[in-house]
């Protein structure tokens, strides 16, 4: 029998995410607390790890060139259900709270992942440290009081904090960071589109600007200091309302090198300037806080 | 009627109900027989499915702050004929239906990109009164709608937080804390702003400080149901 293409086209959309889904979301744990559980999953090209993590504890996330997800975790209590489930390439880790009146103290679970090394990972948390190495895929970590590190990370980087601190080593691709008061630290990178906003928390970039990146740093009240190689290539664009720039660099910013009429903000206090060929576009911002400009020794 | 005649007139009338012609097709057709009983299927599960959520207001909230952070919309003015105003305060009655949510989003998108497209140097006026003031004009405080719309949420939260105060959390303080220095961080933008009504600078904090203080507020919710 021939169908035609809309009616393949309606099963192809309907029926198989709908019945797919009931017959790949098989429930593979659902584990007894208060104990050390581990659990492997095969998979296939590059997974999708998700952890939702409603209790506190740390979250460490690894690579291996094996084509299987390791979840292990630990739990110092039983007021902490632990739910793993996998559908294909989708694994799917939740921690919640059993009991609502349990103690602070009894609302942990540390979780540790092993995946393979093109992985994605959606990890949400309350707080303890998250911490990924050598993994590259997209990422969104969100954590509300936790610190983040990464370290050798590369894809398109999303973290989220409410007073978590990032600490970025060797990361590469895309990075995104908005916080409310915690700070971000971005060592030795090879992004090329940061774009890092904090209310209240310092930033520091330390680190080469790729040609033709696109960078953006903004801190409400905190400091934000941009440390740069003499070989690096940028335009340079720094303001603040009411806070200071502190330009211990004025050797190497020349004044626009691409013929680009160019005026700060009425209200704002700032400069423009640009260091080697300007090919890199770099962005400072602090409401009352510090912009401090410096090379690297 | 062979069954790409079936296929065809699904495709145009619809399904169910079979038109008569298609349904003697069917019953003597395996392959047909058995695509209509998927399809019977498909329907069952359908209306299985959940009803819509309503978006939460942070979503309202942080959508409009973004747009008057990017100047495409305005909060009305204190010279605003009422009609324009009590418009905004109608806006949660009209977007109540996610369809209609959906559609007043897409407006509201392809509005900005045309005004962005058309009016990136110029500020000329905008042909909907609904949702632009002309000028000359007034500023009225940027953000008071969302502002407003926000402490009322924060306010709406005592007794949640109060809730989930029988052990102290870490990550409650931190929310806590957190949320009392955006408070402070808000007022010191809008102070700014009343001096300088066009510090952009200040205008973007302000926004971005709006758009965390919805933020706060949702994981504040979240975190009352998921303990409570």
């Amino acid at each position: 029998m021939t169908v035609s293409p809309a009616v393949r086209k309606t099963f192809a959309s309907v029926l198989f995410p709908v019945f797919g889904a009931g017959v790949l979301l098989m429930p593979l744990a659902s584990l007894a607390a208060g104990q050390k559980v581990e659990k492997h999953f095969a998979v296939k090209g590059r997974p999708v790890v998700m952890i939702q993590n409603v209790a506190n504890g740390r979250i460490e996330v690894k690579s291996w060139k094996n084509p299987e997800v390791v979840v292990s975790a630990s739990q110092p209590s039983n007021k902490i259900g632990l739910d793993m489930e996998q559908a294909e390439n989708r694994i799917d880790v939740t921690a919640s709270v059993l009991d609502a009146s349990a103690q602070e103290s009894d609302l942990s679970e540390n979780i540790q992942l092993t995946v393979p090394e093109e992985t994605e990972l959606q990890i949400k948390s309350q707080s303890g440290l998250i911490y990924v190495e050598q993994v590259l895929g997209d990422m969104t970590l969100e954590s509300i009081a936790g610190d983040i590190h990464l370290k050798e990370v590369s894809g398109y980087i999303i973290v989220r904090t409410t007073g978590g601190t990032l600490v970025c080593t060797l990361c590469g691709g895309k990075l995104k960071f908005d916080s409310v008061s915690g700070s971000a630290q971005i060592l030795q990178p090879s992004l090329t589109n940061v774009t890092l906003y904090t209310s209240f928390g310092n930033i520091l970039f330390d680190g080469d600007f790729i040609r033709t990146g696109i960078y953006s740093m903004k801190s409400g009240r905190g400091l934000v200091e941009v440390r740069f190689a003499g070989t690096d290539s940028f335009d340079l664009n720094a303001q603040t309302t009411s806070g200071t720039v502190d330009n211990r660099a004025e050797a190497f910013l020349k004044p626009d090198s691409h013929g680009i009429r160019r005026s700060a903000a009425k209200y704002a206090k700032g400069f423009f300037g640009t260091v080697g060929n300007g090919l890199a576009k770099v962005e400072l911002s602090s409401f009352s806080g510090t912009i401090r400009i410096l090379k690297r020794d | 009627m062979r069954c790409k005649d079936v296929a065809q007139a699904i495709e145009q009338a619809g399904f169910p109900p079979l038109p008569d012609e298609a349904r003697g097709h069917v019953e003597g057709c395996p392959a047909c027989s058995s695509l209509i009983a998927d399809f019977e299927r498909i329907l069952a599960v359908a209306k299985e499915l959940p009803a819509e959520v309503e978006p939460p207001t942070r979503v309202w909230v942080a959508l409009r702050s973004q747009l008057e952070a990017e100047n495409i919309i305005r909060e009305p003015a204190t010279l605003v004929p009422v009609e324009s105003s009590r418009w905004w305060q109608d806006y949660d009655k009209i977007i109540r239906g996610r369809m209609m949510a959906t559609a007043g989003v897409a407006v509201l998108i392809v509005a900005a990109g045309y005004i962005q497209m058309t009016h990136k140097s110029a500020r000329s006026p905008i042909p909907d009164e609904a949702t632009v003031i002309p000028e000359p004009r007034v500023l009225a405080e940027p953000f008071g709608a969302a502002g407003t719309k926000l402490d009322q949420e924060e306010q709406s939260l005592g007794p949640l937080q109060a809730a989930s105060m029988s052990g102290v959390s870490p990550v409650d303080n931190s929310l806590r804390e957190n949320l009392a220095t955006l408070n402070t961080f808000i007022k010191e933008c809008r102070k700014r702003l009343q001096e300088d009504p066009n510090d952009q600078v200040a205008r973007d904090y302000l926004s971005a400080a709006y758009q965390q203080k919805a933020e706060i507020l949702a994981a504040m919710m979240e975190r009352g149901r998921s303990v409570n």
